[in-house]
C-alpha cells in the first residue's frame, strides 16, 4: 500500500497533527513556566527576605569563589586600555588557554560585551590563535596591569 | 593439504562478496570524513571503524557476527538495542548543557519546536511510501537529528532498522555544514540574516537549579515515554547545577558519556552488515533522513520569520535552524551564517539556546510517537 491512501489507512494525518500540536503545547507550556521562574525567584525574595538571605548564604558557600572585580567604574573604550584590564585573567589562565575559558572567566568578572571585545582582540592580533579554540595572548603593553584601577 | 584449503575458505578474503566491499569503502569514507576532514569526529571514527569491523566476512556460526546471539559484538549492541547507550549519553548530555541562554530567552524554545515538524512531514512521507507505521515513526524522528533518540526510537519500535536509521542520522548530523547553510540562505534575506540579537540577560543560579526539576516533571508527564532520555538528560543538568555534585558531573559528561558513545558508535558501525544493510529498504530510509533534516530546518526557519510578523524586536530567523537538536553543529552553523553576512554578530549564545530547546523538543517527539505506536 502506497500513497495517500496508506497515510489513510495507518491513520497518519491524525497522527501527525496531534503530535505537531503535542510537541508544540509542551513546550509552550514549557516555555510559560520557566518565563516566571526568576519573576517568582523575585517575588519571593522580596517576600521573604530569609529566603533571600539563605540563598545568599549557600551562594557564598560555593566552592567557587568569584574574584573581586577590578574594573573601573566607567570602562575604557580604546583597545589597549580594556587589554590592560584582561591582563590580570591572563595571567590567571597561563600561557595557552581556551576561548571558552577566557569568556566564562570574562563573565564571571562582569566584563562588558565579552564576545565583541574578543573579536576587536583578534583583530588588533592580541589574541593569537593556535587552533582548536587554543589561544595566546600578545600583550601590548609590557607590564602594565594597573594603570587603570 | 586439504587443512590448508579448509583454512583459505574460511578466510574472509574467500568468503568476501560486494556487498561487504561496499559497506568497507563506505566504513573508510566515513573515517575520512572524521579523520581529515573533521565532520563530527567523535561520531563518525567509531562508526566508521565500527563499519569495517563489522563488514569483515566471516565464517557463520562462530558467534563473531554481531547478530549471532553468543558473540562479544552482540553483548556490546544489547546497549543499543534495549536504549541503554541513547540513555546514558542523554545523562552525560545534560552535564554538559547550559540553559542560561534559554533561561534568558525562552520565547526562542518555540523554534526548537517548530524545527521538530519535519518530523511529523516526513512520518506522512515514510507511510507514503510503504513503510508500516512503527518503521514510519522511526524514520521520521532522523528529522530531529539526535542520534541518540533516533536509536532509543528505533530499538522500541523497528529493531530490524537500527543500522540504517543511525547511519543516515549520523551521517546528516555530520553533513550539517553541507546540508543546512544553503536551506537557510535561500529562506532568508540579507537585511533578516543581519539582525541582531541583544544580549541576553544574567541568568541565576537558582534558576538554573530549578528549571531541570520544572521542565522534568512537565516534559515527562506530557510524554511518559520520553522518561528514559529526558529524565536522564534533565537529571545529568541537575547533577552540574545543583553545586554540591561536582564530581558526578564531570564523570558524566566525560567518562560516562565517552564510553557510551565509544560502545555506541562502534557497534552501530558494526550493525551494518553488508548483506543485512544495503537493501531498498535503506536507501528509501536515506532518502527520508534527508527530506526530514531539510525539512525540520526549513521550519525552524520558516517560524521564525512568522515570529518576527508578531515581535516588536525581531529575530534572527537564521535561529531557527537551530531547533534541530544537533548540538551544537547546527547552533554552529548559524553562527557562521550570521557573521558571514556581519561579522560582528554573535549567534552563537541564541542558537544554543534552539539548540539546547531541539534536543528537549525530540525527544518528547520520540516519546510521543512511541505512544501512538503503542498497541499498533
Amino acid at each position: 500500500m502506497y500513497g495517500f491512501h496508506a497515510i489513510s489507512t495507518h491513520n497518519g494525518w491524525a497522527m501527525s497533527i496531534a503530535g505537531a500540536l503535542i510537541v508544540f503545547s509542551g513546550l509552550v507550556v514549557l516555555v510559560a513556566a520557566i518565563s516566571q521562574i526568576h519573576k517568582i525567584l523575585q517575588f519571593l525574595e522580596n517576600k521573604y527576605p530569609g529566603f533571600q538571605n539563605n540563598n545568599k548564604i549557600q551562594e557564598n558557600d560555593e566552592p567557587e569563589e568569584q574574584p573581586e572585580s577590578a574594573l573601573p567604574t566607567i570602562f575604557p573604550v580604546e583597545l589597549d586600555a580594556i587589554a590592560c584590564l584582561y591582563q590580570p585573567l591572563i595571567k590567571e589562565l597561563g600561557e595557552t588557554f581556551y576561548l571558552s575559558d577566557l569568556y566564562k572567566i570574562a563573565k564571571e568578572n562582569h566584563f562588558p560585551h565579552p564576545h565583541i571585545t574578543f573579536t576587536a582582540f583578534r583583530d588588533a592580533k592580541i589574541l593569537i590563535p593556535h587552533g582548536e579554540g587554543v589561544f595566546s595572548w600578545n600583550s601590548p603593553i609590557e607590564n602594565d596591569t594597573t594603570d587603570n584601577d | 593439504m586439504d587443512l590448508l584449503f579448509q583454512f583459505l575458505s574460511n578466510t574472509g578474503y574467500y568468503l568476501a562478496d560486494y556487498r561487504n566491499v561496499i559497506m568497507i569503502v563506505i566504513g573508510a569514507l566515513f573515517l575520512y570524513l572524521g579523520t581529515a576532514k573533521k565532520y563530527e569526529p567523535l561520531l563518525l571514527v567509531p562508526i566508521g571503524f565500527g563499519i569495517l569491523v563489522g563488514n569483515v566476512p566471516f565464517f557463520k556460526g562462530f558467534g563473531l557476527g554481531i547478530y549471532e546471539s553468543n558473540s562479544v559484538l552482540h553483548y556490546l549492541y544489547f546497549g543499543v538495542t534495549t536504549g541503554l547507550y541513547p540513555s546514558i549519553v542523554f545523562l552525560g548530555l545534560g552535564a554538559m548543557t547550559d540553559f542560561s541562554s534559554l533561561l534568558a530567552r525562552p520565547s526562542l524554545m518555540l523554534l526548537g519546536a517548530a524545527a521538530q515538524m519535519g518530523i511529523f512531514f516526513t512520518l506522512l512521507g515514510a507511510l507514503g511510501l510503504g513503510f508500516l507505521p512503527k518503521e514510519a515513526a522511526s524514520i521520521a524522528i532522523i528529522g530531529g537529528a539526535d542520534g541518540p533518540t533516533s536509536i532509543f526510537l528505533t530499538a522500541k519500535l523497528a529493531p530490524h532498522l537500527i543500522g540504517p536509521i543511525a547511519i543516515a542520522a549520523y551521517s546528516y548530523m555530520a553533513l550539517i555544514p553541507v546540508i543546512q547553510p544553503p536551506i537557510m540562505r535561500l529562506l532568508t534575506s540579507r537585511k533578516e540574516r543581519l539582525i541582531r540579537m541583544p544580549e541576553l540577560r544574567e541568568v541565576s543560579k537558582k534558576e538554573r537549579i530549578i528549571f531541570p526539576a520544572i521542565a522534568v516533571i512537565l516534559c515527562c508527564f506530557l510524554a511518559p515515554a520520553s522518561i528514559p532520555l529526558l529524565g536522564m538528560f534533565f537529571f545529568g543538568n541537575f547533577l552540574k547545577e545543583c553545586g554540591v555534585t561536582e564530581r558526578l558531573a564531570q564523570t558524566a559528561r566525560t567518562a560516562i558519556i565517552d564510553t557510551a558513545t565509544i560502545l555506541l558508535g562502534l557497534t552501530v558501525g558494526a550493525s551494518t552488515q553488508g548483506d543485512v544493510f544495503l537493501t531498498p529498504k535503506s536507501v528509501g530510509i536515506f532518502f527520508l533522513g534527508a527530506v526530514a533534516f531539510s525539512i525540520a530546518t526549513a521550519s525552524g526557519v520558516i517560524f521564525g520569520k512568522i515570529m518576527n510578523l508578531f515581535l516588536k524586536e525581531k529575530i534572527n530567523p537564521l535561529l531557527g535552524a537551530a531547533g534541530v537538536s544537533a548540538v551544537p553543529g547546527s547552533a554552529r552553523e548559524v553562527h557562521l551564517v550570521g557573521q558571514s553576512e556581519d561579522p560582528e554578530n554573535f549567534l552563537l549564545m541564541h542558537a544554543m539556546a534552539c539548540n539546547s530547546s531541539g534536543v528537549i523538543g525530540s525527544a518528547i517527539c520520540a516519546g510521543i510517537l512511541w505512544s501512538f505506536m503503542i498497541g499498533l
